[in-house]
């Protein structure tokens, strides 16, 4: 196609980052008003006069430390277990004699269009009946099997790509085809386990539905489901929910500027979920 | 333990190794889908209400027939209906409107990626708040830019339908991105051939949109389009985070959850459940046959 004069692509790019950026600048604005010019009207839409109380309140209202950890952890443990189990099976997948390939594929996609809200009644149940209600595990484990597909695509495609001789190598040089997976080819393959583990990372990160039903107790309740009880039954701070929107932000921000290259080419590849 | 026993653990034949290797995989899906599923089909079949105390009982389709029966789960599915005809094809415009916008050639290529990035990485939960804000009646974005152009200000949460409308807009929003970053793939592998041999041919760049890029774009804008109808038909924390009046706006999973987590009455959520399962089954059936059928 011909290529289009600047000023078209400077209101191209002005449209895109509006859409994206709008958002998350207003909530940011937002944060910064004080009470009082929050309810002038009309209403202004950069703050005049910026203050943090709203910051101060976040953190005041609500324990979102606590919240921020349990989130954390919740996301991290569950990337850890996806990943160690997602490149095992990766391995066979890719590398090795495996009967019924197809059927393993067909069922790893299976697996990732199942519906999370009819699973969560029965997790729910069993989860209760471990007393494991209130628990990080409860979490883990649902988030690990929720990245467990598109981790496993993604680095399946990863390893393909990795020369056999390498692997080869390794082996006649005395390591044991395991040995080589952890040794070689994982290492090799470490922009797809960047990949995988960052989309496995916002996976959990913004889950909500099993967080707000297993994890109903403050000490273990998530970011996602933590921010909604600023709210009482009558009242919205916005200014403070603001302010704790911001925070909540800030790690997805900064995973997407690290990792922003990795994950597109993740997402496209394993082409799941959204 | 012998060498030669060690290396036979550690160094087996190779179609061994490879289940060896999926063996994990397959466990934790087990315990985490394939028994669960079980466990819900049981239960949809029994009277379990925890919060009673009562002893659970067999009550065969009794449950099904409630659900039938029931004016807020067909509440709900309409609910649920309206925002998979609205934000499906909405997300889809959106984001192919945006996937054109990003692949004009740009110098440098990060912002407008990260622009894209944002709504796909903000968690819908936090989606919802920030809409809500947005359509908030007396100090909200919107009523204010509805003012500068002469409308009235709507309260848009004290209506069902003006509350599904915000939903939906925020679901537009947070949903259009991933599909534009598919769609945006799926437009650089088309060939810059094509569109110099068009313009040989004096094709307008309507047409060349028409002939070369929507068609190409079709494998795509499938795969896509599958994978939103899914989760749409599960919205869950957009619609809980914008709560319209009473509860006219629950959507099928918000009514699952309150049923089943809220009321602990786990029999009846189940067979709602199952309702969910068959809905999203029909969907993977229609995805499984074209990509059989050679899509792609």
């Amino acid at each position: 196609m011909k290529a289009p004069g600047t000023a078209l692509r400077w209101l191209a790019a002005a449209i895109v980052l509006a859409n994206g950026c709008f958002p998350a600048l207003w909530i940011l604005a937002t944060s910064f008003k004080s009470e009082v010019e929050l309810t002038a009207r009309p209403i202004t839409y950069w703050p005049r006069d910026p203050v943090i109380a709203n910051y101060v309140a976040a953190f005041r209202d609500q324990p979102l430390p606590t919240y921020l950890l349990n989130s954390a952890a919740v996301a991290l443990l569950s990337m850890a277990l996806s990943l160690t189990i997602a490149s095992l099976a990766a391995y066979a997948i890719a590398r090795l004699e495996l009967p019924r390939r197809r059927l393993v594929l067909t069922g790893i996609v299976a697996v990732s269009m199942f519906p999370l809200v009819t699973l969560m009644v029965p997790l729910f149940d069993i989860m209760r009946g471990l007393g494991l209600l209130n628990t990080y595990w409860a979490l883990v484990f649902p988030y690990a099997v929720l990245s467990l597909p598109v981790c496993t695509l993604v680095l399946v495609s990863f390893f393909q790509e990795i020369p056999r001789d390498l692997e080869n190598a390794a082996m006649i040089d005395g390591c044991t085809r395991v040995g080589a997976l952890f040794r070689v080819v994982v290492p090799l393959a470490a922009p797809g386990v960047f990949t995988a583990g960052t989309l496995a990372f916002v996976n959990s990160w913004d889950e909500f539905l099993l967080a707000l039903s297993m994890n109903s107790a403050v000490a273990y309740r998530t970011l996602p489901v933590g921010i909604q009880m600023y709210q009482g039954e009558f009242s919205f701070p916005w200014p403070t929910i603001s302010a704790a929107l911001v925070i909540g932000m800030v790690p997805v921000v900064i995973v997407i500027l690290l990792f922003q290259e990795r994950v597109v080419s993740g997402l496209t590849a394993g082409g799941l979920k959204g | 333990m012998s060498r030669r026993l060690r290396d036979r653990i550690l160094d087996p034949p190779e179609h061994v190794l490879a289940w060896a290797l999926l063996a994990p995989a397959l466990l934790l899906v087990l315990a985490v889908v394939a028994w669960p599923v079980a466990r819900l089909f049981a239960n949809s079949v029994m009277d379990v209400r925890l919060s009673q105390g009562l002893p659970v009982r067999f009550v065969g389709l009794d449950n099904y027939a409630a659900v039938l029966a029931d004016p807020l789960f067909w509440r709900s599915v309409r609910n649920t209906m309206v925002i998979v005809i609205a934000t499906v094809p909405g997300a889809l415009v959106v984001g192919l409107a945006l996937a054109l916008l990003a692949n004009l050639p740009f110098r440098t290529r990060g912002p407008i990626r990260l622009a894209l990035l944002l709504p796909w990485a903000t968690p819908l939960a936090f989606t919802g708040l920030i809409f809500a804000w947005f359509f908030h009646s007396e100090y909200g974005l919107v009523n204010d830019l509805l003012a500068r152009v002469g409308a009235g200000p709507r309260i848009w949460f004290n209506s069902p339908g003006l509350t599904l409308a915000a939903i939906c807009m925020a679901t537009i929003w947070k949903t259009s991105s991933f599909m534009a970053l598919i769609l945006l793939a799926g437009l650089q592998t088309i060939p810059a051939s094509l569109y110099e041999a068009a313009e040989v041919d004096g094709a307008s760049r309507w047409t060349q949109f028409r002939e070369i890029t929507l068609p190409m774009l079709v494998p795509s804008m499938l795969v896509a389009l599958i994978f939103r109808t899914l989760t749409a038909i599960q919205s869950f924390d957009i619609p809980v985070s914008m709560p319209g009046p009473g509860e006219e706006t629950a959507t099928l999973a918000m009514y699952i959850q309150q049923q089943a987590v809220d009321y602990l009455d786990l029999g009846y959520g189940s067979a709602l459940a199952v309702f969910m399962f068959a809905l999203s089954m029909a969907i993977t059936s229609v995805y499984l046959r074209y990509v059989r059928g050679g899509g792609r």
